[in-house]
Order: structure tokens, then sequence, then C-alpha cells
């Protein structure tokens, strides 16, 4: 009988399980890009609050327990704009 | 495309141009319930630089009455007329009856194949909205073919679409000087760029932008897609323009729309 594989592929699909579980219940976050770069994990996108960003890096550290993440999860800008696009 | 200098956040007077209807629009603001007044400053400002609102759906984290709450506190008696459409957030816990009701009592036109006349800036601007769905671009779309389910999926966009098509008609028949179609999935791939490739099927739909196409529209505003571009255009020659919030950066984007502008092709 094969045995069964172990090693970079695993982290492919506990990677794909975060994902899931970014887009599940408790979290809802589509918008969040996972991606193995370097030997890391990076997560990329924008969040409403800090405590969204928080939450989500708790989330991710639990899934990818013993890999490196890395987290470029940006704050989404709520100040007005200071200019606007004139469509003539 | 022409960006010129704007109001000042603190909301001056300055306008570019007299005739100009002035249009705010922002999408995907995903408020949860932890949210609260978290754009209200912002909004606050808009009767000073804006003649109307625009939301693009995914109003809400979660999809709850709840979160709606707190987006019908963000915009409630801001001074303009707010429009919106729900997005997939805003369906995700079964609960967009009640989303729509709680931003209703709030002022806020929540269009799902309809629309509504505005009388601003002494014009009448029609907005016509749906959520909108998916099934992918020319050349790389699902078919109605094959399961159940498939077929399903593309005939919900196709009637999306279909009832977009006869919003904005309602509007070409009730002259307005300006019509808008307001959707949460993008009828371009234009304003995908930015996403990966693989998923732009399941970000938008040609058939809304055909819809546009068909019956004409001077400006079609969208959200969705977070890792997108602001600026694209149909093949008919409508500006679109994703406002989801990730895209544009702030509380919203603004636009200025002349009456006397090109005004869509069906026109």
């Amino acid at each position: 009988m094969t045995e069964p594989h172990t090693g970079a592929h695993e982290d492919e699909y506990r990677i794909a399980r975060l994902r899931e579980r970014l887009a599940g219940d408790d979290v809802a976050e589509l918008g969040i890009q996972v991606e193995q770069r370097g030997g890391a994990v990076l997560l990329t996108g924008t969040v409403p609050t800090v405590g969204h960003r928080d939450e989500i890096l708790l989330l991710a550290r639990g899934e990818l327990g013993g890999l490196t993440v890395r987290v470029d999860l940006e704050v989404a800008c709520a100040d007005a704009p200071d200019r606007w696009e004139e469509l003539s | 495309m022409s960006v010129a200098t704007g109001p000042s956040a603190t909301g001056s007077s300055a306008t570019a141009a007299e005739d100009a209807v002035r249009v705010a629009a922002v999408g995907d603001i995903h408020l949860g319930e932890d949210c609260t007044g978290l754009l209200r400053t912002a909004f606050d400002g808009l009767t000073d630089c804006a003649d109307l609102l625009l939301l693009a759906g995914d109003l809400t984290r979660h999809g709850t009455a709840a979160e709606a709450e707190v987006v019908a506190g963000e915009v409630r008696g801001i001074g303009i007329p707010v429009v919106a459409v729900l997005g997939n957030h805003d369906y995700h816990s079964g609960e967009e009856a009640g989303i729509t009701r709680v931003l209703r009592d709030a002022g806020v036109a929540v269009l799902e194949g309809e629309s509504v006349v505005l009388s601003v800036a002494g014009h009448k601007v029609g907005v016509a909205g749906t959520k909108g769905f998916c099934g992918g671009f020319v050349g790389r779309s699902a078919g109605e073919f094959g399961e159940p389910e498939m077929k399903a999926f593309v005939r919900t966009t196709r009637l999306s679409a279909a009832r977009l098509t006869a919003a904005l008609g309602d509007l070409a028949v009730g002259g307005c000087a300006l019509r808008i179609a307001l959707t949460h999935f993008s009828p371009v791939p234009d304003t995908l760029a930015g996403e990966p490739l693989e998923i732009y099927p399941f970000l938008g739909s040609y058939l809304l932008a055909e819809a546009i196409d068909s019956a004409g529209a001077d400006l079609s505003v969208h959200g969705h897609a977070h890792l997108g571009t602001e600026h694209g255009m149909t093949a008919g020659g409508v500006r679109v323009r994703n406002v989801a919030q990730p895209v544009i950066g702030k509380a919203y984007a603004l636009y200025h729309l002349h009456p006397d502008g090109h005004g869509g092709p069906a026109r």
C-alpha cells in the first residue's frame, strides 16, 4: 500500500481550509487573499476595522500553526475624498 | 478621465461646473454590529459635495437585519437621497427582506430590478438597480446547459439582467436627464483587473453589460471586486466605475455627471 504523502501539498490544503474558514459564518471575509510566498504564507486584503484584522490573524495563526504567517491587511479608509472625477 | 481637485473633506462649497449632478458612491462597506459610526463623519459632509449617494451592495458583513441597523444609522438623515442595491453578503443569513425593510425605514431606496427617479440639482436623475449575479464574460462564460443547478445559476443572472433592462427602459420613458445603472456584481471585466483571472466568472456577467448597452445609461456603478480597479467601459461605450471601498480607498467616490453628456448608446 502506498504511504500517504506529507509535506508541501499538505500546506496547500491547510491554506485552502483557512480560506474556507475566512469565508465561513464567523468571519465572513471573502476578500482576503492567502498565498504561499518565499516559505511563508501571506495574507493580503482590506478589512473594515482593526478588530476584524486581529480576528483574521488569530484564525490564521491557529489554522497555520508551524508556518510563518505574514500579514499585509489594510484597514479601509473611512475619510471623505478630496477630489472628484469629472465625467463629461 | 479628468480628475479635478474637489471639495475638501470638511465640505467646501466649491463646485466644478454649475450644471453637474454630483454622485457619491461606495460599495462593500461590510459593516458589522461593531462598526457603528465608522462612516458617519464622512457621510455627514455629503450635503456640501454630492447630490445623491449610491450604495453598491455588501453593506453588511454577515447579512443580518441587526447589521442593517448599523448601516441605516450611517445614512439616516444625511441630507441627500440614498439609493442602494444589496450584495451577496447581504443575502448570507437569509435576512435580505429584513435588511431591505430596515434600510427603507431609514429613507434608503433599495432597488432589486426596480428604478427610482430623483429630482436633484435641477434635473431628473434615474437610478435602475439590481444586485446582479455572476457567470463570466464574453467567450468565457457559463452556459444554461446540463444539470438543473447549472441552469438555475445562469438563469438567475439572465433574470437579473432582464429586470435591469426593463428598469433602465422605464427611466428612458420617464424622460430622465441622467440614467445610472447600479449593481453589486460587475458588468465588465475591465474593473476586475487585479483579481485572479480564475475567479472572474464569479465576479460578474456580460449579461449585465448587455442590459446596460441595450437600454442605455450614462454611468454604471458596481462593487464586489475588492482587488479590481475603478475604471472600465462597456462594449457599447457606457462608463463603468467599481466603487468597492477597498478599490476607491475612501469613504466614497465622487463623480460629476453632466446631463448634456453623451447619454448612453441606446437613448
